[in-house]
Order: C-alpha cells, then structure tokens, then sequence
C-alpha cells in the first residue's frame, strides 16, 4: 500500500483574524474618499496639489488600495510562496500601525499641516510596510520555494517602502529643505513608484496567479512573466534615473514604452489564459476582474498625452494630470479590488463559520453569502460614476463631476454592504 | 476514472459518496475534479486510506475539502477507520477532470 497516512495538515492557511481587519479597513476608507471627492468636486478642476486632493489621493492608494493588498496579501502569500506566513503578530502589528498612519497622513494633508500629524503618519506607515516587508521575507526563506509570483510581490513591497520613505521626504521638506528643489516638484516620482512599483507590479504578480487560477487555465508562461517584471522594473528604475539626472521630457517615452509593453503583455498572458481556460462561464466577479486588466491600458493613453503637452505647452495641464490620477485610483485599482474581494472574502468567511460544521449538514455555498443583486448594481453604479467624472473633469463641468462623485459613494456603500453581509454572517445549515 | 484502489467495489460506494463534496469556488465534485488519487481498504486493520490532492497547494478552501472528505468516508464506512493523505506529488493537473465534470465546466 503506497498510501502515506494521517496528512492533512500541509494546507494550513492565513487565519482570518489577521486577514478581516485589513478588508474591514479598506472598506471605510473606499467610503470616507468617495464622500471626499465629492466634497472636493468643485475645487478639483482647479489644481491637483491641493489638500483636498492629496487627502483623497492618499485615502485612495493607502487606506482603499494598499490596506485591501496587504490584507488578501496576507491571505495568498501561502498560494504565492507555497508554504505558510511567518507569523500573525507582524500582520497584527502591520495592520495597527498602517490603521493608525493613515488617517493622521490624510488628516495633516487635508489641514495642510505639514507637522506632526503628516510626519507621524509617514511614519507609521513606514513602520507598517517594514513590518510587512519582514514577515514576507522570512515566510519565502521557510518555505524554500522558489516562486516568481513571490518575486513579484516583494519587489512591489520595497517599491512601497521606497515610495513612502520618499513621501516622508517629501513632507518633512515643506519644514527642513533637505531637497534642492520644492517638494511639489518631486511628486511624479514619489507617485510613479507608488503606481507602476508597487500597484502595478503587485496587481500582475497577484493576477498572472489568480486568474488562471480562478478560470482553470491550462496557460502558463513564466518566461513571459519575468519579461513583464524587468519591463516594470526596468521601465521604473530609468524613469527615477532621467527624472533625477536629465532635463529631457522626451527620454520619459523610454520608461513608458517599456511599462505600455510590460501591460501589453500582461493582458496577452490574461487574453490566453481565459482562451484556454476549462471554465467556460465567468461569473461578474471575474468579468468586473477582467475588465480591470483592459482598464490599465487607460492611463497610458492619458499619461501620453500628459508627455506630449509637457513637450508642446509651456506649463502641464494640471486637468489632464488630475484625470490620470483619478483613473488610476479610481479605475483599474479600484475595479479589480471590486472584483476580487468578491472571489476572496466569501470564502475567507465560509471557512470560519463552516470548517468544523462541514459534514454536519448541507452548507451555503460561499458566493451565497453575498448579495449578486447588490453586487450587479455596485457594478453598475461604479461603470456609470468612473465614466461621468472624466468628462466632468475634461469638460470642466462641477455638476458632472459631483453626479459621479454621488454614483461613487453609492458604489462604495454598496460594497460596503456586501462586505458587512458577508463578515456578519451567521452559520445556517440548510 | 484514474482513481488507484485494491478493492473495486468498495472503490466505487466510496467514489459514489464523495461525489457530494464540492469544491465550492467551482461547484464541481472532488471526484469529477479528479483530487481522488487513491482509495485502499485495509480488511484487517478495518482501515480505509484515501490519497487526494488540491487544485492549488495552500487552496483557501482545502482544510474545508479534506475535512469533508474524511467525514463522508467514515460515514460511509462506519465500520472502517479513515486515514487521508494530502499529497500534491504529482500536482492537480486539468487533464484529471473527468468527461463529466468538463462538460459541467463548460456549460457554467
């Protein structure tokens, strides 16, 4: 008998205590930016670096989009690594120093004090990635796989931690001039490493994993994949280096090609996933998932157009920057977040509420522990808002901008609600 | 069905019963998924060990599946002990999915 006995115990996963206060978070916080950007809607056409904005913004990528990251993060690293997280106390320790950065950095943005509140905060947060950072390493060096998905997701992690102690920078040279220039000068950079090191990079370790994974794709190419990492890092590393060290503009078009060719293979590696996917019939999930990977082509097109009115008009169009922000923020990265909490969460719950009753009766099954009504018409309301709000902006109109702002708060709350659905959910055995 | 076994008839109640467990994230059955290895019965010992395996190691929902699997074997062999081996020596691979199970994929 070749049958080796008793081991069920190799497929230990993240608990879900470490992993709901991050969801919960991110949750709020989609809440608290949306309820921001429509109270900032009239001022927003006028300037990106205004508190409002930077308050938002930061909202956006720290309390929506890193928090959410780090918490399904936490839950996949044993996908990603094959093995199990280090430990649940640096999670904890992540959460609670992030959970207490964030909003002291927002606050001191939307006040404008570039004091304690603002260094604090960085700080913290700071504190928070390095916490991160640790237990990712010492989780890959146990688990003695080699993984590239794992690459992936620890080079975004020092590319966050670059961004934030950049950001720290950044505020503490409003009060001591340790920079040449002022500090508004350096905000491309601070932002590109944050979007394209981090959001970027992340979002196609995590997904070259997760949609095949989740359409039952016989497609995997992992050469593919490492010509993707060097172009997002490649593409990233000569943009700090032209930035930093050379007054042409017209050098900015090296790194963007290189990133425009790393998210054309992205979506080529996402295209014959699903072409060679077992699954036939995605659900909405998948499909607000899938068009999240098509929304990443959207801000290249803005960002050239960003490139060629630097180039031809003597002062940048702060309208069109402001737009790039918002679909970035609010589109690819929101809308996958979208999706994917939806194919994740469920299950997290499920496996809290039913582990030890499985057997003992029949079981809801995971997706019917939230609302697809609910879902459809968040998904809904976040096409129609995400739409509205760059024609509101590039037509330079408030009542747009504040219509979409409104569809977007009502996107939030929706999401909201399946979120807590899910999270309150009480065992039923059918 | 590429399921390795010393005891047909035993093989195909037990394969029978864990037709009920479903991966939840697919909605197939562990058995049309093809995560069933091996089933032995020990007539001696009263023992029945079931190899199977995860589409992915680390499946968010494989503590939930083995969990599953170990309780409908021994309800459907009360008389036998269960010992559940948790293997990915050879991975899931899509090519274990069985005719049936294909079908089910294709038309969700």
């Amino acid at each position: 008998m070749n049958v080796k006995t008793g081991n069920t115990g190799t497929s230990k996963t993240t608990s879900w205590k470490v992993v709901l206060p991050f969801y919960l978070y991110a949750a709020i916080a989609f809440f608290v930016a949306t309820i921001l950007l429509l109270i900032s809607a009239p001022d927003i056409t006028k300037h990106y670096f205004t508190p409002h904005v930077l308050a938002t913004t930061h909202i956006m990528a720290l309390g929506w989009g890193t928090m959410m990251i780090l918490g399904a993060s936490h839950q996949l690293v044993p996908v990603m690594i094959e093995g199990e997280l280090y430990s649940d106390n640096l999670a904890y320790i992540s959460f609670v120093l992030a959970a207490l950065g964030i909003p002291l950095l927002a606050y001191g943005f939307y006040v404008f004090d570039m004091g304690w509140p603002a260094k604090w905060g960085g700080g913290l947060v700071i504190s928070a990635i390095v916490a991160y950072l640790i237990n990712l390493s010492v989780s890959m060096v146990k688990s003695g796989h080699e993984n590239i998905h794992a690459v992936f997701v620890f080079t975004a992690a020092l590319w966050l931690l670059t961004t934030a102690i950049a950001g720290l920078f950044l505020v503490y040279n409003f009060s001591y001039p340790l920079l040449p220039a002022s500090s508004i000068a350096y905000l491309p950079l601070h932002a590109h490493m944050g979007i394209v090191g981090w959001f970027l990079l992340l979002v196609t370790g995590i997904g070259s994993r997760l949609i095949p994974m989740f359409l039952i794709s016989k497609y995997n190419n992992i050469q593919q994949l490492w010509w993707i990492y060097g172009l997002i890092n490649g593409g990233l590393l000569a943009f700090v280096f032209f930035f930093l060290y050379s007054d042409s503009r017209l050098l900015l078009v090296l790194p963007l090609l290189a990133v425009s060719a790393a998210i054309a293979l992205f979506c080529n590696f996402c295209y014959r996933s699903y072409q060679q996917r077992i699954r036939k019939q995605l659900d909405e999930q998948m499909k607000l998932s899938l068009l999240s990977v098509l929304m990443m082509s959207l801000p290249l097109i803005f960002l050239v157009l960003n490139i060629i009115s630097l180039i031809i008009l003597p002062k940048e169009n702060t309208k069109l920057v402001t737009t790039y922000g918002f679909i970035i923020f609010f589109g690819w990265i929101t809308a996958i977040i979208l999706g994917m909490t939806f194919k994740t969460l469920p299950f997290i719950v499920w496996n809290k509420v039913y582990l030890r009753l499985a057997g003992k009766g029949k079981t809801p099954n995971p997706k019917e522990l939230f609302s697809d009504k609910i879902f459809n018409r968040m998904s809904l309301a976040y096409i129609s808002g995400f739409l509205l709000f760059p024609a509101g902006m590039l037509l330079h109109y408030t009542f747009i901008l504040q219509s979409a702002a409104v569809l977007l708060i009502l996107t939030s709350f929706l999401y909201n609600w399946n979120v807590i659905k899910i999270m309150m959910h009480k065992p039923v055995l059918l | 069905m590429n399921v390795i076994t010393n005891n047909n008839m035993k093989c195909a109640i037990a394969l029978a019963a864990l037709k009920n467990v479903v991966d939840p994230e697919i909605g197939l059955n562990i058995v049309d998924l093809g995560l069933i290895y091996q089933l032995d019965f020990d007539e001696a010992e009263k023992i029945t060990y079931c190899s199977m395996t995860l589409t992915t190691q680390f499946c968010p929902m494989g503590e939930s599946i083995t969990h599953l699997s170990e309780e409908t074997l021994k309800i459907t062999f009360p008389e036998y002990d269960t010992k559940l081996d948790l293997t990915f020596n050879p991975p899931w691979s899509h090519e274990r999915v069985s005719e049936e199970g294909r079908k089910f994929l294709n038309k969700r």
